[in-house]
């Protein structure tokens, strides 16, 4: 973890209100899946922005997001060569273990960011079947990426690109065809991840989720970023997590 | 290079820059980005008798210049803390104070006894505005504050006692003779202000408690003022804190009479915030001919009204 000058090389709208930002680290630095950085936005923002990181090639970085407020609108003004503190790579990512041959991908919303990174990284070594869920054909972005696996699902809220369902439903279809993953891995709004718990609870597969929660430091010093565990304790969605096994956490 | 320890207390810092409560974890996480062997002192985060659970989520938001949080105290209690953390911390070389916080008499009494002799210093946190049991209690009125400084000093008999103030009362100046009254050997000041920010769409405050303490760049002048006021009431040293972000803001503190100064919320805005800051003092103080930064303490000179 380091706190890394990001120079802008490029920051384009990929879809209705998307947005897609390379920078160009002043120096090297080594990722995994399911990682962020938290970017600092500046002026009167005084908390930084935690943003999964996408892909990472290099010293350049790649990070989609979602225009929701004042921060993330400030990063979409930012032109080519403007610069920002980006501190990453943050929290614990996603790990497919060795025995896992078959992995699920299930996303939706701004939860298809990390996922992408995942397909990057074990693209070329597991079986990978993306079920994807966007809120209309407009939301649609990363299909470039997300045909690189072996088999991909997108899904809409109503219809207009793919079948109209969300993406927990695409993977039950799926689970119900006999089409069993050894892990799932996802990211989404906490109710999809509800869903997605339930329906592995009675499958009895292994399921790691990427938690979101506002953040303080971003690097587990200051306990603003908590979830609740199933034993009762809280533990850090910045650096015990953000991902966790499903089972651990009380969504 | 200016001389930049201070001693408060008899107990010498390295330079007056010390990591404010809450916002430094107990310290392993920074000292993954820069060796805090560097910084004066780091106050921990807010310790109870038994762990605590702290406040649901979300715990935190932003308003411009300024952030508001109510973590509400969570920490893994006075004993996980001796355990686990404590030879570490002191192995860095920073001067280790202790931040406290309890529901009652008795606990302020009892986590001090603990600590007594263990830590470097002990700060009893009498203004945690997040919790109804975190001391804000005992932190507003003048009798109060100089109660329960007292009971705390019985337990905290050799280790110095500095007792945090609120600014979320009637006269900081009382306050701040109260806790000299009831024996402080220190005060420092501010804790955060009581905000609210509310989230238009969903017509409810964003914090889950509804509440919480506002703290950060924005509210430097009111806690300069109080600095100030407070240096003015009482004779024993005075902690400066809220708001600080550069070396220029940690000056104006020590101007307005502070010993030694402490950084919160610009620990998120920059991780590096205080070993800037220290780079920064050392840098002002050559470049004004200040040979201790101690000098600075009080150096303020009001208007002629
Ligand atoms: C680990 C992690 C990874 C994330 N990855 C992505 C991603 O890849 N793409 C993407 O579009 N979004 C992602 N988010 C959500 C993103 O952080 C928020 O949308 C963003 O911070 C909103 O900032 P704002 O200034 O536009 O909104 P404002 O509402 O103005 O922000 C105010 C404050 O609230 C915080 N905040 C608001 N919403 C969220 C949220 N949902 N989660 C955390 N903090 C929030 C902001 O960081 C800021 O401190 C991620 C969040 C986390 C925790
Ligand atoms: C997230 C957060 C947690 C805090 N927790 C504590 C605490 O446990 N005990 C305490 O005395 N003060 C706590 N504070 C208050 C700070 O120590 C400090 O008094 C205040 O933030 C003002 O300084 P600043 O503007 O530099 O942040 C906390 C502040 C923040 C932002
Ligand atoms: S944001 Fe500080 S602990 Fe997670």
């Amino acid at each position: 973890m380091k706190d890394y000058i990001g120079t802008i090389v490029k920051n384009e709208k990929i879809a209705d209100n998307i947005h897609a930002v390379t920078f160009a680290l002043n120096e090297d630095c080594k990722v995994r899946c399911g990682q962020f950085g938290n970017i600092a936005v500046g002026g009167t923002h005084l908390l930084r922005r935690p943003i999964a990181i996408c892909k990472a090639e290099g010293r350049e970085v790649t990070f989609c997001y979602q225009i929701k407020g004042e921060g993330t609108q400030k990063l979409r003004d930012m032109k080519a060569g403007e610069q920002c503190n980006v501190l990453m790579p943050l929290g614990n990512g996603f790990y497919v273990e060795e025995h896992e041959k078959k992995v699920a991908l299930v996303g939706g919303g701004v939860g298809v960011f990390p996922l992408i990174s995942v397909l990057r990284e074990y693209a070329a070594t597991k079986e990978i079947a993306a079920y994807i869920g966007y809120r209309n054909k407009g939301a649609v972005c990363g299909v470039e990426e997300f045909v690189k696996a072996q088999k991909f699902i997108a899904v809409t809220d109503d219809g207009s690109y793919g079948a109209q369902m969300n993406a927990v439903q695409a993977f039950a279809a799926d689970l119900e065809k006999g089409n069993r993953p050894d892990v799932v891995l996802s990211c989404g709004p906490t109710p999809m991840l509800r869903a997605l718990k339930s329906l592995i609870e009675k499958e009895n597969i292994p399921c790691y989720v990427s938690l979101e929660e506002r953040m303080g430091c971003g690097i587990g010093a200051c306990l603003v970023c908590v979830c609740d565990m199933t034993d009762g304790k809280r533990a850090r969605v910045c650096k015990d997590g953000p991902v966790f096994n499903a089972k651990d956490v009380t969504l | 290079m200016a001389n930049l320890s201070v001693n408060l207390c008899g107990v010498t810092f390295k330079n007056p820059v010390i990591a404010a409560s809450g916002t430094y974890g107990f310290e392993r996480e920074f000292n993954e980005l820069y060796d805090i062997g560097k910084i004066g002192g780091v106050s921990t985060k807010g310790l109870t008798n038994e762990p605590r659970l702290g406040n649901p989520v979300p715990r935190i938001a932003e308003s411009r210049g300024v952030i508001l949080n109510a973590v509400g105290l969570q920490n893994p209690g006075v004993e996980h803390f001796i355990q686990h953390d404590l030879e570490w911390l002191k192995s860095t070389g920073t001067v280790v104070i202790a931040n406290v916080a309890g529901k009652t008499l008795e606990d302020y009494e009892k986590i001090c006894a603990r600590l007594n002799g263990l830590v470097d210093m002990i700060e009893l946190n009498i203004s945690c505005p997040n919790v109804k049991s975190g001391g804000m209690a005992f932190g507003i009125k003048p009798e109060t504050v100089e109660e329960v400084t007292r009971v705390a000093k019985k337990g905290a008999k050799d280790t110095p006692l500095i007792v945090k103030l609120s600014p979320n009362v009637e006269s900081i100046a009382e306050n701040a003779k109260a806790a000299e009254r009831g024996g402080a050997d220190a005060v420092s000041l501010i804790n955060t202000l009581t905000g609210m920010a509310i989230d238009i769409e969903r017509r409810k405050p964003i914090i889950a408690n509804n509440t919480g303490g506002v703290s950060g760049a924005g509210v430097k002048p009111i806690a300069v003022r109080m600095t100030y006021e407070a240096a003015q009431a009482v004779k024993i040293p005075v902690i400066g804190m809220g708001g600080i972000t550069c070396a220029e803001d940690a000056i104006e503190f020590l101007m307005a009479g502070a010993t030694a100064v402490q950084v919160g919320t610009a620990n998120f805005t920059d991780p590096y915030a205080m070993p800037k800051i220290i780079d920064g003092l050392n840098a002002w103080c050559d470049k004004h001919n200040v040979a201790n930064v101690s000098e600075l303490t009080g150096v303020l000179q009001l208007n002629q009204r």
